[in-house]
C-alpha cells in the first residue's frame, strides 16, 4: 500500500513538474527562436542587399546556413512560393503562422513582425530592401529584450511552481 | 525540332500568371511552334503574334480576330506575371528593369513599359507596369552554314569584317548567333575555330541566365553580358585576346568608336544593324563614317520576303557590288 502511495505521489510530482517545465521552457524557447530568427533574417539581408540573389535561391541559402530549428521556415516558404506561384510572398508567410505560434512559441507581436517581412520582401530595390531589413531587425532586437525579461521572470517561477504544486498535491493526498 | 519549339513555348508559359496560362496552354501545337511574341497590355486583349501577323486569343485558346470574344488582360494579370518573371525579386533585376527588359531562362526576353522614375539624370526604376512583351527566343541552328563561304577569307585564314542589316524581326540576331556558333566551333573550310568575344549588350545573342548561355554560341566564345559596346571592347581586347568581336545592334557614335578600337587591334568584327538598304545606313551620320571608311568588307541584307531570315543581298564592301550568286 505504501509502495502504491509512494508511486502515485511520485507520478503526480513528475507530471506537475513536467507541466511546470513545459510552461517555463516556452519562455526560453521563444527567446532562443527569436535569436535564431534574427540570425536568419541577417543572412537573408546579406543575400538580398549585397548579393542580389533572387528570393527563392536566397531563402534556400538561408535554410542551409541557418540554425535548422528556425531556418526550416525559409525552405517551407520557398517551396510554397514555387509550387503555388503565389500572388504575394506574404501569403506564403501567412500560411506558416500556426507553426510560428505552436512550434516556435512566438507571440502574436513576434508573428506580426515576421509577417511584415513577408509584405516587403522582394517588392523594391536593394536600397529599400536594406532599410526594411534594418527596421525589422531593430524590432526583433526589442522583442528579444522583452522576451529575455519575461524569461527571467517566468521560467524559474513556472518550473518551481510545477514542482511545488506537485508536492502540495502529494502532501494533501497523503 | 517541333518538340523543342513546343518545349520552349511551355517554358515561357511557366512565367505567365495562371489565368492567362490556361488559354495559352490550350493553343493547338501548330501555333505553339510558331509564336514569336506574347503581348500583355492592361485593359487590352492578350495578343500573340507569328508570321508577321497578330491575333487575339479566345477563352478556349484559339486565335481569333473578334474583339468581343477575346481574353482581356487586367492589372492583376500583369502584376502576377511580372512577379513570376522577376522571381519575386525586383531587387535582383534592378539593372535589367532600368534597361527595360528581363532575360528569362531559355534566353527569352521580356520587354517592360510603365511609369519611368528618374533619380537625377539616370533611370531609377519602372513602376506601374502597363505592358509586357514576351519575346520567345527561337534558335535556328544551321541558318548561317550556307553564307559562311561569303564571309570567310581563305587566303589569310580569317574572316571579313561583316555587317548584317535588316528591318526588325527579320532574323539578324539569329543569323549572327549562328555565325558565331559556326566560327567558334570551327569551320571546315578553314579547319580552325576562332576565339570570339561577344558583347551582348541586350542579352539577346547568348541569352545569359545566371552566367550560363541559353543558346548554343560555340566552344570558343566568351560573353560580356549586359555590357555597353565601348567598355566591352576595351575589356575583351585587354583580357581575352579574341580573333573576332561580335556585337548586336550598333548605331550610336560610341559603338562606331568601339569598332575603330577593334580594328586598331587587328581583330575582326561581326555586327548587326537595323536598316533596309545601304542608303538607309548612309543617311545615318554615325554609321556613314563606317561606310565611307569602308570598314566592313561584307554587307548581308536580310528581309522576310520568303519567310523570316531571307538573304536578300550580300554586298562586297569595296565597290558595293553583289557577290550573291
Amino acid at each position: 500500500m505504501i509502495i502504491m502511495k509512494f508511486l502515485g505521489g511520485l507520478l503526480v510530482l513528475i507530471s506537475t513538474s513536467l507541466i511546470g517545465f513545459f510552461y517555463g521552457n516556452q519562455y526560453s524557447n521563444r527567446l532562443n527562436n527569436l535569436v535564431y530568427m534574427e540570425q536568419c533574417i541577417k543572412m537573408l539581408e546579406t543575400e538580398i542587399v549585397y548579393g542580389a540573389v533572387p528570393l527563392p535561391e536566397a531563402m534556400l541559402n538561408v535554410y542551409k546556413k541557418g540554425n535548422k530549428k528556425v531556418s526550416f521556415l525559409f525552405k517551407e516558404i520557398r517551396d510554397h512560393i514555387i509550387e503555388n506561384k503565389v500572388e504575394e510572398v506574404y501569403y506564403s508567410f501567412y500560411d506558416l503562422r500556426h507553426i510560428l505560434k505552436n512550434d516556435l512559441n512566438f507571440k502574436q507581436q513576434d508573428i506580426e513582425i515576421i509577417l511584415s517581412l513577408g509584405r516587403v520582401l522582394g517588392t523594391s530595390n536593394r536600397e529599400d530592401q536594406g532599410k526594411n531589413f534594418q527596421l525589422i531587425l531593430n524590432q526583433i532586437i526589442i522583442l528579444e529584450k522583452e522576451a529575455k525579461l519575461e524569461r527571467d521572470k517566468n521560467e524559474k517561477m513556472f518550473k518551481s511552481l510545477g514542482v511545488l504544486v506537485g508536492l502540495a498535491i502529494v502532501i494533501i493526498l497523503i | 525540332m517541333r518538340n523543342k519549339d513546343i518545349e520552349k513555348f511551355n517554358n515561357v508559359l511557366e512565367y505567365i500568371c495562371l489565368d492567362l496560362k490556361e488559354p495559352l496552354n490550350a493553343l493547338p501545337s501548330k501555333y505553339k511552334t510558331k509564336i514569336e511574341e506574347i503581348r500583355l497590355r492592361i485593359g487590352c486583349p492578350l495578343i500573340i503574334s507569328f508570321e508577321g501577323k497578330d491575333y487575339f486569343l479566345d477563352l478556349q485558346g484559339n486565335p481569333t480576330t473578334n474583339y468581343d470574344k477575346c481574353i482581356k488582360v487586367n492589372k492583376e494579370n500583369i502584376i502576377k506575371t511580372f512577379k513570376l518573371i522577376s522571381n519575386y525579386s525586383i531587387y535582383a533585376f534592378e539593372e535589367e528593369i532600368r534597361n527595360g527588359f528581363i532575360t528569362l531562362k531559355g534566353g527569352h526576353r521580356v520587354g517592360i513599359t510603365g511609369k519611368v522614375i528618374y533619380r537625377g539624370n539616370i533611370i531609377d526604376t519602372i513602376r506601374n507596369i502597363s505592358s509586357l512583351n514576351i519575346r520567345i527566343a527561337r534558335e535556328k541552328i544551321g541558318v548561317s552554314t550556307n553564307i559562311l563561304e561569303f564571309i570567310i577569307s581563305p587566303y589569310n585564314r580569317s574572316i571579313y569584317n561583316t555587317l548584317i542589316i535588316s528591318p526588325p524581326q527579320c532574323g539578324k540576331t539569329t543569323l549572327l548567333r549562328d555565325i558565331i556558333r559556326n566560327l567558334s566551333d570551327g569551320y571546315c573550310l578553314l579547319n580552325k575555330g576562332f576565339k570570339i568575344g561577344v558583347i551582348d549588350e541586350r542579352s539577346e545573342l547568348a541569352g545569359m541566365y545566371n552566367g550560363i548561355p541559353q543558346h548554343d554560341i560555340g566552344l570558343r566564345t566568351d560573353v560580356l553580358d549586359g555590357c555597353n559596346k565601348k567598355d566591352g571592347t576595351i575589356m575583351l581586347l585587354r583580357a581575352m585576346s579574341p580573333d573576332i568581336i561580335a556585337m548586336d545592334e550598333i548605331g550610336s557614335t560610341s559603338d562606331v568608336e568601339a569598332i575603330h578600337e577593334i580594328l586598331k587591334a587587328g581583330v575582326k568584327v561581326l555586327a548587326t544593324v537595323h536598316g533596309k538598304d545601304i542608303q538607309d545606313l548612309v543617311s545615318r551620320r554615325s554609321l556613314n563614317v563606317l561606310i565611307e571608311d569602308k570598314i566592313f568588307e561584307r554587307y548581308i541584307f536580310l528581309d522576310n520576303s520568303k519567310g523570316v531570315g531571307t538573304i536578300k543581298e550580300i554586298l562586297e564592301g569595296e565597290n558595293f557590288t553583289s557577290i550573291l550568286m
